[in-house]
């Protein structure tokens, strides 16, 4: 048994008894979490690997960079569409390529729709089961359960019936005894504090969320001509517009953007009356639960994004904030400049990749993909049969990025915290009144909870501004401007010999950032570094831990064969590993 | 006892009468070629089977086959998961994880063995041990082998389940391995697509509940209902296309009036799909209908085709990667001059023998040769 | 391995080329020499239009409806496509009905070291290397390696390739599906047809370059006549020697 103190301010003890999570369940892709817990069923040691790997960034070397948005869209189908975008900003920034006004706009459109959906998905159908307990639901009283919804929202699908009708189905589907995806769940966990009532409430609308996801996207379906994974071009968008033209069917008309403004009502509708209500709801009987605040007091990160005109990348033109806070301090927000090799660096020495120099990190315009599994000295099984691996040596696909040597929390919650720091009140006037709500104090945020409130807030927020967007859109072609692509620069003739550069974006759990190296039309090197692989990373050479294994560390276990603890955390963070890993 | 929503439950409850629904048996009984009478024990059998245990395994893949999944609006996908199928595992929307997660794999394979259908998200790795993807530490070629053993037929999901997809594009680093070139002892029906489109995923799964069998299949194992016929067969450009009316570049005039997109790289022309009838997101759209060509994502190996903004796309053969057009054309040229040159150099070489009188001497040496 | 004069002379016979003196042979029936041209206009449709397929012209003004020009290009493309098969098979049937020199498109000699000496020769002719060509009833080796190579076998794959992507149109279970359909996944997927489909066209054309020269260039150079013969189906020989 050994105590260690991290540099990042954590002190780890892999003594006790080591739990092994394996896989990890409603989460996007692949990962394995191990903890070491204390005589109290506390941990003390939290060990996350990243447990896919595919190999875009080796795959991406030497094809077109007018086709990567495809591939590294396919990085993801949970955040799809953010690759992408990230991907053509990259190459037009290496090529110096302006886009239209409206493609700025329609863009933002398609990321915000992206973030609203994808938070709404993430809270009722990946994060609920850690808060809610399913089969309490079905002694819940219907008559009360009306009532607690009227209490909190206006949602008209509120009575005594509808409620009644749901946990009836609920009911025989339970007594089926075919529980489909709540087999085996941890119900009547202690962990659970839900009354009845309001788990009716809220597997109702896990139900009628999961009915109503699948409009939010056709956003997506309308620029994008599909979803999961729409299309998007280098230079602007595919989707052309004619409001009053011959042919005008053919393309973005007025039907289509009727179309996406009424979808755009019914999602702010939704969100704002379902999913703040219910995040308010549940967090009140969750208010004395504040684990999990990790890295989030101490060092966030966001790259900023949705640009208010086309081609000013600058902090100023972002609405989602850009800076770096590190040590906790509020007060300071650091410059991020993704172009300083010192800033942000990959490292290797704990992750299945190979360098040069594993002591060294390496700046993504220099990175180098290349896979090494192999398993340290004190793991626990075979190579192909890991019972417990060796956090001292590799133990995750996941490489560990840092900014200026700093493990950093990425996410909903970053960008909170850092539009909070800022003063900005599109971002400090909801936390406040989110934390007046509640009564809880400003320290609440950096905590599991947190992160979780966070993305609602920020899923109404970016529902709000697809309207922005949306007018701004209106008004654009309404003053005569239709142009959605500049083709000056699609030939492959047109470019340099060789061009750098950096593409970013907020994804729905973070910054991201894709960086290219173009060498005679070709790909050269393609690098991603994705949120969870900030999130998920492991340990550096310094020995700083990640964002997750952080965020569970000394959260008390109610039972230690069930780790809902661990999953409620580590689902604040909504990982994506097969982004993380790509 | 407990009772169970039985298919005629759900059918009910989604507003089909009684009437209908015996109508749909027989019409089911005649589909298979059955005997009228049949019908009747159709009905029975719907009225009262229990549903069928789907196992979702997710290997090297980016989720949004679930993703597309869901967002089903014909049947929708809460009446999927709740009253058609019983989605014991899917580590995507599962409650449990870790222990509690296996051991559902465990008992309903063998409660249910023989009967219950696999479907497959994404497929196995075989490089790296198979560990570039792990699940529960053991490879996941492991646990799907495992699951597979006792399934009544698999489902490919999706271009990674059923060709190998983007992680498989060359170089393949990981060698991630399609589902049908893994596990051979079983009937597999491939849904592609990146991702397939949700009511086609629907569709299939539900045509297998509903008529009980596996759908009528084409060469390379996809329903031919949905796959039988390619995105420019039904595109609804296509007049444009037969006219000779196509976008030139970007954002042009014929971008704006809906003409075909066949020169900025449409792959329709060999792309074997449902979109341009299904279209997408309950009829929303589909990739061609917002102005972008088809990238021929349910494709054997779209990846590598070459860029998706050509027609005459690059080969790639022994490492060498070519364009026809381009070598043709090339080609065309340096043969051109090559005739015109051998043809002014046999001009002057004749002109020249003739000069020399020597027209005669080579039949000499002809002679000569023979003896 | 040393010849004989008389080996080497019954070879000659059996190869057909000339021994003893003769002006004129009938050489090309005249169903062959329809073929022929028939055939060659009919690849020089496919070639063009095929290009056009592949690289269609600048979009055309107005309705769709009041244009079909891809759809043409297409139509010509099959008919001359129907053709191109028909002939096809005709000329294998002609190998059987034909005379001696019918076979010669789909066989070659390819063990026969006397073959490949006299293909030798003809390079070193073409290359300014040899006074003169030999004489020739049927095609010279080397013409006839590329007739073979590139009419029979490339005839073929274009035929075959062709059908499968006709397939593709007239759907599962047409006729075209159930005998070309197949090709589709042994090549890999549609695309992959189209593309080969497409290199063969460049194969073809650069063939036909190449045989309308020579045949011309023979034509004025070699002791034989060509281009007649293809008209008249007699060879000509310009001198007496063997
Ligand atoms: C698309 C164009 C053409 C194709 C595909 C083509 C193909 C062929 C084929 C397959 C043969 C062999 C006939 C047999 O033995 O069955 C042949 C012979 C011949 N072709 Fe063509 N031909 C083409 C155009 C022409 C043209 C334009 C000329 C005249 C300028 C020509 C002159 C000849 C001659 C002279 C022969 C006889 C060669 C010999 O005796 O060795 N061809 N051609
Ligand atoms: C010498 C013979 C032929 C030549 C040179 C030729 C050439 C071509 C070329 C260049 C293309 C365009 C491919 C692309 O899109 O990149 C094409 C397409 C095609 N060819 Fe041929 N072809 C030949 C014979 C045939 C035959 C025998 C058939 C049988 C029916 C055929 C059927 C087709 C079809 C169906 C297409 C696709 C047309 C479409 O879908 O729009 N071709 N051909
Ligand atoms: N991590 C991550 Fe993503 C997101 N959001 C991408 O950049 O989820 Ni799939
Ligand atoms: S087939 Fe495409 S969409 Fe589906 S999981 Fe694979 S990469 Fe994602
Ligand atoms: S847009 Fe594509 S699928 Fe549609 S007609 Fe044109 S080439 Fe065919
Ligand atoms: S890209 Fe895929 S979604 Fe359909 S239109 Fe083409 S098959
Ligand atoms: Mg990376």
């Amino acid at each position: 048994m050994t105590v260690t103190a991290t540099p990042n301010g954590f002190d780890l003890d892999n003594g006790g008894r080591r739990v092994v999570v394996d896989p990890v369940t409603r989460i996007e892709g692949h990962m394995r979490c191990e903890v070491n817990l204390d005589e109290n069923n506390v941990i003390r040691n939290a060990v996350s690997t990243g447990t896919m790997w595919r190999g875009l960034e080796v795959i991406l070397k030497g094809r077109d960079p007018r086709d990567a948005w495809a591939f590294t869209e396919r990085i993801c189908g949970v955040c799809t569409g953010t690759h992408a975008l990230t991907s053509v900003r990259a190459v037009e920034d290496a090529l110096g390529i302006d886009i239209p006004e409206n493609a700025n706009s329609i863009r933002n459109i398609m990321q915000l729709t992206l973030q609203a959906h994808d938070h709404l998905v993430h809270f009722y159908h990946l994060h609920a089961l850690d808060w809610v307990d399913v089969i309490s639901a079905l002694s819940a009283d219907p008559k009360a359960t009306s009532e607690l919804a009227q209490s909190i929202s206006d949602w008209p699908l509120s009575s005594p019936g509808y409620f009644r009708d749901i946990q009836t189905r609920l009911k025989r589907f339970v007594e089926s005894g075919q529980l489909g995806p709540f087999m085996n769940g941890y119900w009547g966990n202690p962990a659970y504090k839900l009354p009845p009532e309001a788990n009716l409430m809220a597997v109702t609308h896990y139900l009628e969320a999961l009915d109503f996801q699948k409009e939010i996207v056709k956003i997506h379906t309308v620029y994008g001509g599909k979803n999961p994974h729409p299309n998007w071009l280098v230079g602007g968008m595919p989707c052309a517009i004619n409001i009053d033209g011959v042919g005008a069917v053919g393309a973005v008309n007025m039907e289509r953007l009727n179309l996406v403004s009424s979808i755009i009502d019914r999602t702010i509708e939704f969100i704002d009356r379902v999913y703040i209500p219910d995040l308010l709801a549940i967090a009140s009987f969750y208010k004395d639960w504040n684990y999990g605040g990790g890295l989030s007091s101490t060092s966030v990160l966001s790259y900023g994004d949705i640009p208010d005109h086309a081609n000013d990348n600058s902090a100023a033109n972002l609405m989602l904030p850009r800076g770096a806070i590190i040590n906790g301090d509020l007060s300071k927000i650091h410059e991020v400049d993704l172009r300083d090799p010192e800033q942000i660096q990959e490292f290797v020495d704990h992750a299945w990749f190979r360098y040069d120099d594993e002591t060294k990190g390496l700046h993504p315009w220099d990175g180098v993909t290349e896979p090494n599994y192999v398993l340290g000295p004190n793991a626990k099984g075979t190579s192909t049969r890991i019972e417990a691996v060796d956090e001292g040596a590799k133990y995750s696909w996941i490489k560990a990025p840092r900014w200026r040597g700093h493990a950093m929390e990425v996410g909903p919650l970053a960008r909170y915290i850092i539009g909070y720091a800022q003063g900005n009140p599109e971002f400090k006037e909801p936390v406040d009144k989110l934390l007046t709500d509640l009564d809880l104090p400003l320290p609440a945020l950096f905590s599991t909870l947190g992160r979780t409130a966070a993305r609602g807030l920020e899923a109404s927020w970016a529902a709000h501004k697809m309207r922005y967007f949306q007018d701004k859109l209106m008004a654009n072609i309404k003053a005569g401007d239709t142009a959605t692509a500049n083709i000056d620069k699609w030939e492959p003739r047109t470019w340099p010999k060789r061009a750098k550069g950096v593409g970013t974006s907020e994804a729905p759990r973070g910054a991201l950032g894709h960086w290219i190296v173009i060498e005679k039309g070709r790909i050269d090197n393609y690098q991603a570094v994705v949120p969870t692989t900030w999130n998920g990373s492991p340990r550096d050479p310094a020995g700083n831990i990640g964002a997750f294994e952080a965020a569970l560390l000394n959260t008390p276990v109610a039972k230690a064969d069930e780790p809902l603890e661990i999953l409620r955390t580590l689902h604040s963070f909504d990982p994506c590993l097969a982004c993380s890993t790509h | 006892m407990p009772t169970t929503e039985t298919f005629y439950e759900v059918m009910r409850r989604q507003g089909i009468t009684r009437r209908s629904f015996i109508k749909f048996c027989s019409l089911t009984a005649t589909a298979l070629g059955l005997a009228p009478s049949f019908a009747g024990r159709i009905a029975h059998a719907m009225e009262t089977k229990p549903r069928t245990p789907v196992l979702w395994l997710h290997g090297l893949e980016c989720t949004c086959c679930s993703e597309s999944f869901i967002r089903s609006a014909h049947p929708l996908v809460s009446d999927v998961v709740l009253s058609m199928i019983s989605l014991d595992y899917d580590d995507l929307i599962m409650a449990s994880a870790g222990h509690q997660a296996e051991a559902i794999l465990e008992e309903i394979t063998h409660k249910y063995k023989g009967n219950y259908i696999l479907a497959v998200e994404g497929n196995p790795p075989l490089n790296q041990e198979g560990m570039s993807c792990i699940i529960g530490g053991r490879p996941f070629l492991e646990q799907l082998q495992e699951v597979a053993a006792d399934a009544k037929a698999i489902i490919s999901w999706g271009s990674c389940a059923s060709w190998g997809c983007v992680q498989a594009a060359r170089p393949n680093p990981t060698r991630a391995t399609p589902v049908h070139e893994v596990i051979r002892d079983k009937p597999i029906i491939k849904v592609p697509g990146c991702p397939p489109i949700a009511e086609v995923m629907t569709g299939v799964l539900t045509y297998m509940l509903t008529f009980e069998r596996i759908p009528d299949l084409d060469r390379q194992g996809r329903p031919k209902m949905f796959y039988g016929q390619r995105i420019h067969d039904k595109c609804y450009r296509r007049p444009h296309f037969d006219a000779g009316q196509f976008v030139e570049d970007w954002d042009d005039e014929g971008a704006r009036k809906g003409y075909c997109l066949y020169k900025v790289g449409c792959k329709g022309p060999t792309t074997y799909n449902a979109c341009s009838t299904v279209r997408w997101n309950n009829g929303v759209s589909f990739p061609i209908q917002s102005g972008h060509g088809c990238i021929g994502c349910s494709e054997d190996g779209f990846w590598d085709k070459g860029s998706f903004y050509q027609h005459t796309t690059d080969t790639h053969v022994f490492g060498v990667e070519a364009n026809a057009d381009k070598v043709g054309l090339g080609a065309v040229g340096v043969v051109g001059a090559a005739i015109g040159a051998h043809a002014a150099y046999s001009a002057i070489h004749r002109a020249k023998l003739k000069q020399n009188g020597d027209e005669t001497t080579p039949a000499a040496t002809n002679e000569g040769d023979k003896q | 391995m040393s010849t004989t004069t008389e080996e080497l002379q019954r070879e000659q016979r059996r190869r057909g080329v000339p021994t003893t003196r003769r002006t004129a042979v009938y050489v090309y029936q005249a169903p062959l020499r329809v073929w022929h041209w028939v055939n060659a206009l009919s690849i020089t449709i496919l070639a063009i239009t095929g290009w056009f397929i592949a690289n269609p012209p600048p979009s055309m003004p107005g309705e769709a409806s009041d244009h079909f020009l891809m759809g043409y290009i297409r139509f010509f493309h099959f008919a001359a496509a129907y053709i191109f098969a028909v002939g096809f098979l005709f000329r294998l049937y002609w190998a059987f009905a034909g005379n001696s020199y019918s076979h010669q498109l789909f066989t070659l000699p390819f063990w026969r070291r006397s073959f490949w000496r006299e293909l030798w020769h003809e390079v070193r002719w073409y290359a300014f290397l040899e006074p003169e060509p030999r004489k020739y009833y049927g095609h010279n080796p080397l013409a006839h390696l590329f007739m073979v190579v590139i009419i029979t076998v490339g005839g073929l794959v274009m035929l075959v390739t062709g059908f499968a992507l006709y397939s593709e149109q007239t759907g599962l279970g047409s006729w075209q599906d159930q005998l070309f359909g197949w090709v589709i996944p042994f090549v890999g997927q549609s695309q992959d047809v189209r593309i080969w489909h497409h290199w063969g066209m460049w194969v073809i054309v650069v063939f036909v370059m190449l045989h309308v020269y020579t045949a011309i260039r023979e034509d004025v150079m070699s002791r034989q006549s060509l281009i007649s013969t293809m008209i008249s189906g007699w060879r000509m020989f310009k001198d007496d020697r063997p």
